[in-house]
This record gives structure tokens, sequence and C-alpha cells, in this order.
């Protein structure tokens, strides 16, 4: 029996192996060579010349703190994290919709999806049209008196306004995503255990708080940790609407995008040692979020 | 009989291999456009050079970062097309071999432009063989509808304040944009531009920034103003200026471009009927009368194992006839010495797109690149360029942007 036991292991490991090896070789040594990087002195023309980093302790790291680029990004992506309980309260709420067995509601499904799926090239062609001045933002809001035609202003080039603007195209993209996790989640929840508190009486808002949300708590701690994640690392929307410079005056200037312009920006001016020293710090404010999300949860579960 | 004959040809096929160097080439955005034109020039050159074979490879928006870790990873390339800010950090990182220390530099003062060549020299060294080039200002296309509405006589317009002066009348009787000035490029700092075509100097005497005198600050304040009035887009904060010409003179939105006759192959696409409306004048300079501009390097990294062969491609590749020929192929400056009166680059018919190739391509000892950037541009830049964008949207005054630039700049520029 002993025995069987450990061949079924070693056949385990086996199998885990591959996976194991190329996440070594890909995630977590870059992870580790990063980090430790932060403590270096290295830049492209060490690269070039062969010679390796310099260990320097803690001075990158007190750099990036002292850099007021850097203050301004990550208090920027923190902002951004904004746009994590909208987008996870959005998505669940369309998705106990969507899980209707009503007409259209298969439409509805893809229709939320196409924008996961949309380049953010093209939708930013889109997104550029309704936040111009003379765009369609600025004419609903014309239409509905908030606004007149002189308070019409570009969206985008607005220091109050653009990194909301961003965040809203952010929203829009990750919307579908998060909709099929939940209803994926939803559709394993057993429709006896609905139909049994009908029957008993519940109403539907009690049957959403009192089983849709404890059942879907796993789903619920994943898709918010993987938008915090991702708030905390937006680099594609800012690029693509300010062009990497991060404006209108550092505005939109998110911590990854220091880290970006410190290593792969224009790599040939490349810091190794500050962009590594800042991405730990990026890292760190993340596993921070990450651990609250984690105690959340589980104080809703009275597990403390 | 017949052994002894196959013995002797694959003895000399190996020999012959063993003679022959292959070196490999990289560009920067040149396929699949110009295919065509890459592959003759190097097929020429092996037929000039049967010891030498070329491989060549297309890089795009990986250009820098691959070099690097090719150049890491001791594979590196032997020749390198790269923009002038990054043959300047290459050089400064130490990964390019000086060109002066493979060809004899009056040898290179008499192929180039020396304003172009003087582009890739630091510290008394040329580090890149100057290729195409380009105009920022270039030649001025129009669209006569817009204008005659306007009341606007072309001819008047002289210099770049006679074209902030025709933007002013064409916006305000047709509601389109006149010109738009590059004011906030991204990865430059192109407001610097607007200075030294005005003949105001970037630097002062001790190679110190001094950007800020009375002078800078007026001619700021008049863009400001400009863009406060909706004469120039306030979007130029946000999107290249080319790019943005590009858009709005094809939908009709602005009447003046500014800059190389390559726009009007995407007008041509995009508007055909307002093609063959666009007349092309010469471009309107500033009170230096210099044209600004910049050109790309052929340079040879320190770990190119093949450095003579290298350089000799390069030397073929940048010369007279290869870059007429390419200026034929697509609206480049050439910068090869006495492109001026070469007759490959004079206009071939009255189309538009014709005329101002010719008179583009050839200008090429026109192009003033205005000052050296210094090593660490990006982070010189970022702080310029927001300096200038505080200023635009009024978020500072004119001389307090200029002010905090050029202390950041002294402070800071390495």
């Amino acid at each position: 029996m002993k025995r069987q036991a450990l061949t079924a292991t070693l056949i385990a490991y086996a199998f885990l192996a591959p996976a194991l090896v190329l996440m070594g070789l890909f995630t977590f040594y870059p992870v580790f060579y990063g980090s430790y990087l932060g403590f270096t002195d290295y830049t492209v023309a060490d690269l070039a010349s062969g010679e390796g980093p310099r260990w320097v302790g803690l001075k990158n790291l007190q750099f990036v703190l002292g850099d007021p680029l850097f203050q301004t990004g990550i208090l920027n992506s923190l902002k951004y994290l904004l746009v994590v309980p909208l987008l996870q309260i959005a998505s669940l709420a369309v998705a106990v919709l969507v899980n209707q067995k009503l007409p259209l509601m298969a439409f509805f499904r893809v229709g939320y999806y196409i924008p996961v799926v949309t380049s953010i090239s093209l939708a930013a062609v889109m997104w550029e049209w309704i936040f111009q001045k003379e765009g369609f933002l600025n004419w609903s809001l014309q239409l509905l008196n908030l606004i007149n035609a002189e308070g019409r202003f570009n969206w985008l080039l607005n220091e109050h306004t653009a990194l909301w603007a961003i965040m809203l195209v952010t929203f829009w993209r990750g919307f579908g995503y998060y909709m099929v996790l939940y209803l994926a989640g939803l559709q394993s929840i057993p429709a006896e255990l609905e139909e049994a508190a009908t029957l008993d009486g519940a109403t539907a808002w009690q049957r959403f708080w009192l089983i849709i949300v404890p059942l879907m708590r796993p789903t619920l701690l994943l898709c918010s940790l993987l938008s915090t994640i991702a708030a905390i690392r937006v680099l594609e929307e800012i690029i693509v609407f300010t062009g990497g410079s991060g404006g209108p005056l550092n505005s939109t200037y998110t911590a990854l995008l220091y880290v970006y312009n410190k290593s792969w920006g224009n790599m040939l001016n490349a810091n190794f040692g500050v962009a590594g020293a800042a991405g730990l710090l990026i890292a760190l404010v993340g596993f921070a979020l990450s651990y609250i999300n984690f105690r959340l949860t589980r104080e809703e579960r009275g597990e403390r | 009989m017949f052994k002894r004959w196959l013995t002797a040809s694959v003895l000399a096929l190996s020999l012959s291999a063993l003679a022959q160097t292959q070196i490999e080439f990289w560009t920067y955005y040149l396929s699949p456009n110009f295919d065509n034109y890459i592959k003759s020039t190097i097929a020429d050159f092996e037929k000039e050079n049967p010891t030498i074979k070329v491989r060549w490879v297309d890089k795009q928006d990986t250009m820098e970062r691959d070099l690097t870790a090719a150049v890491a990873l001791g594979k590196a390339p032997d020749v390198v097309n790269l923009w002038q800010d990054s043959t300047f950090a290459a050089a400064q990182n130490k990964i390019l071999t000086p060109i002066t220390q493979l060809v004899n530099r009056n040898v290179l003062n008499q192929l180039y432009y020396p304003n172009v060549l003087d582009m890739f020299v630091m510290d008394g060294q040329v580090y890149g063989l100057p290729w195409y080039g380009w105009l920022d200002q270039g030649v001025m296309m129009y669209n006569p509808d817009l204008l005659q509405k306007a009341g606007v006589d072309v001819r008047t317009i002289r210099n770049t304040d006679d074209l902030l002066a025709a933007s002013a009348r064409i916006k305000q009787a047709t509601g389109a944009y006149g010109w738009l000035p590059p004011v906030k490029d991204p990865n430059g700092a192109s407001f610097l531009g607007r200075f030294f075509l005005e003949g105001l100097p970037v630097y002062d005497k001790d190679g110190k920034a001094a950007f800020n005198s009375p002078a800078h600050v007026a001619l700021l304040q008049k863009y400001v103003d400009a863009m406060k009035s909706d004469v120039i887009p306030q979007e130029l904060l946000r999107k290249e200026a080319f790019q943005l010409s590009n858009e709005l003179y094809s939908q009709g939105k602005a009447a003046i471009v500014v800059g190389a006759p390559t726009t009007l192959n995407r007008v041509k696409e995009a508007n055909p009927d307002l093609y063959a409306k666009t007349r092309i004048a010469s471009a309107p300079l500033g009170k230096a009368g210099i044209q600004t501009g910049g050109a790309m390097s052929l340079v040879v990294p320190r770990a190119s194992k093949n450095q003579s062969a290298a350089i000799r491609f390069a030397l073929f590749v940048t010369n007279r006839t290869n870059q007429v020929k390419f200026a034929n192929v697509v609206p480049i400056v050439s910068t090869a010495a006495g492109s001026e009166n070469d007759p490959g680059l004079k206009a071939k018919s009255n189309d538009p797109l014709e005329i101002g190739k010719g008179m583009n391509s050839a200008s090429g000892r026109l192009i003033n690149p205005g000052f050296k950037p210094p090593k660490n541009t990006d982070d010189i830049y970022k702080n310029f360029n927001d300096n200038i964008e505080a200023a635009f949207l009024g978020r500072k005054t004119a001389k307090q942007a200029l002010d905090d630039a050029v202390a950041f700049w002294n402070a800071n520029a390495k």
C-alpha cells in the first residue's frame, strides 16, 4: 500500500515537473533576479561590457522612494484601485442578470464579452472620440443639461479627469471578463438550493445575499485579487492614451509606467537597478493588497 | 580522374566558404515596405564584394532591447541602423566602435554633409555614418480652397510668424486649423526645435542650458496664446503633430501641413480629391532661416566580429548612389555630400508629391539638428516636456516653466 502511494506521488510530481520547471525558469527566477537587481548598480553599460551587477544595498530603494515621479506613480496606481470594487460589483450584478433563463441572454453574454477581445489600439480610437472636446461624452452631458457649450473640455487633457477617463476604459475592458468568471461560478451553484430557498419563502434579495454570495466567495476572492493586481500594474491603457508620457501633468503616470520607462521604455538608457527597486516596491504593495483581500474574505467566513 | 576533380572542387568550395565573411545587418522599421530596395542594395554589395555575405534582419519596436540583449549575449550584429538619440546612448554605454577608428575622418568629411556627420560626433569621435535624413520643416503642403476662403495668399506666408498669423485667420474664417506645430511630441523635446528655428540658443557658451531668456519666454508665450485661443489644437499635447496634421488635413479640418512630402501618401489614400487639389510651396522657416531635422545612422557595435566587412558595407549603403536611389523610392533626405546637384533627385513630373520629393530629398545640406542631446535624455526631456505642458495648460507661466526646465536640466544633465 505504501509502495502504491509512493508511486502515485511520484507520478503526480512527474506530471507537475514540466510546469514547475517552466515556471521556475520564466516566473520565479525573473522575479527573484529582478528583486536582487533592485539592490545593485546595473546599467546598459555594465550589461554591454559584461560586468555584473554591483551590490549597493538600499541605495536604489532610497532613490526610488525619494523620486517625486515614483511617488506620483504609486499614488496614481493606488487611485486606480478604485476601479476594482466598481468592476466587481457591476460584473457580479450583470452576471446574475444574464444567468436568467430569458430571451436574448446569449446575445447579452457575447455582447458584454466583446470589449475583452477588442484590441486596445482599436478601443483607443473609439474612446478618444468619446472623450474629445466635441465628443460623445460632452455631447451627452450637454443633452442632460449637466454642462453648457463652454463647459466642454477634452477629458484626456484635463489633469483632474484623465485618470478617471482611462479607468473607465479599464472598467469597460475588464467588465466582460469578470462577468464570465462570475457566470461560471453562478452556474456551478446547484439549482436545488435556490429552489428550496424559494419554497421556504426567501425573497430574491435574501437568496442573493444568503445563498449566492456565500457560495460565490471563492470566485469573488479570485476576481477581486485578479483585478487588484491588474489595477496596480496597469500600463497598456496609459501608454496608448498618453503616448507613455503619463500626462497631462503626470496625472496618469502610474508606478508601473515608472518601471517601464526606467527599463524597457528606452533600453539604451535603462537603469536595471532603479527599475528593479521600483518593481520590488510595487510587488510589496501588491502582496499587501492581496493579504488584505484574503483577510477580508476570512473575516466574512468568521474564521479569524 | 573524376575523383580527383571532385576532391579539388570540394576543397575549393570549402576554402571559398572559409574565406567568406557573413555579416548581420539590422534595420529599423524598413520591412516590408522597402524590402525590394534593401535586398537589391545588398545584392549589389555582394556582387562587388563576393567574399562578404549580408544577412538582413529588420527590427521594429524592439530594436534597442534586442541590440542590448544581443551585445550582452555575445551575438552582436555587425551593422545597425539607429536614431541619433539611440546612437548617442549606445556610444555613451560603450556599445559602439567609433567609426573614426575604422575610417579616416577626412574621408568621412568628403562623403557626407558636415552638418549631418556632426550629429553623430561625441567626444571628438564619429559614432555613426549618416544614412537617410529628414527635415522637420521639409515643404509646405496646403489646401488652396481653405486658404482662399480665409483670404490668405500663400505668398505672404514667409516665416513661422506668418504661419501662425495665417492659421488664426483660417481658424476664424473656416473653423479649420491652419498649421499644427510640434510642441510636445513624445520621445523628444519638440519645443526646443521652435527655439533654434527662431535663432534662440539652447545652450550658452559654457554648455549650460540657457533657454529661459526673455526672448525664449516670449516665443513660448506666443504659442501658449495660440493654443489658448484654439488657433492650434490642445490635442497637440497628447498626439504627435505629424499624426494629428495627417488626420485633420485629410478630413479637411486643417489647411496646412509643414513637413515631409510623404504625408501626401496618406492624404492620397484617405482623400484622393483633396490630394489632387493640394499645392506645394517652400516651407516657411523661422528667423534663423534653418531647416531643423535629423538623420538615421549606421553604426558598428564594438562586439561585432567582422568590423572591416561591416564598415565596408555601411559605407556602401550610405554612399550617394544608394541614398539617391532610396530617395526615389521614398522621399528621404540624402545625407551624402553633393546630393543637391544629383540629377537623380530632380522632379520628373508636375505631380505635387513628385515636386515635393525632389525639393525635399536634395536638402540634406540644410538639416540642422540644432543641439546635442544630453546623456540622460529620458529624464531631461521628460522634465522639459512636463514644464512645456504646464505652460500650455496654464498651470505655470511661460517664464516659470522655462526657468524650472533650465534649472532641472542644469542640475541633472550628465
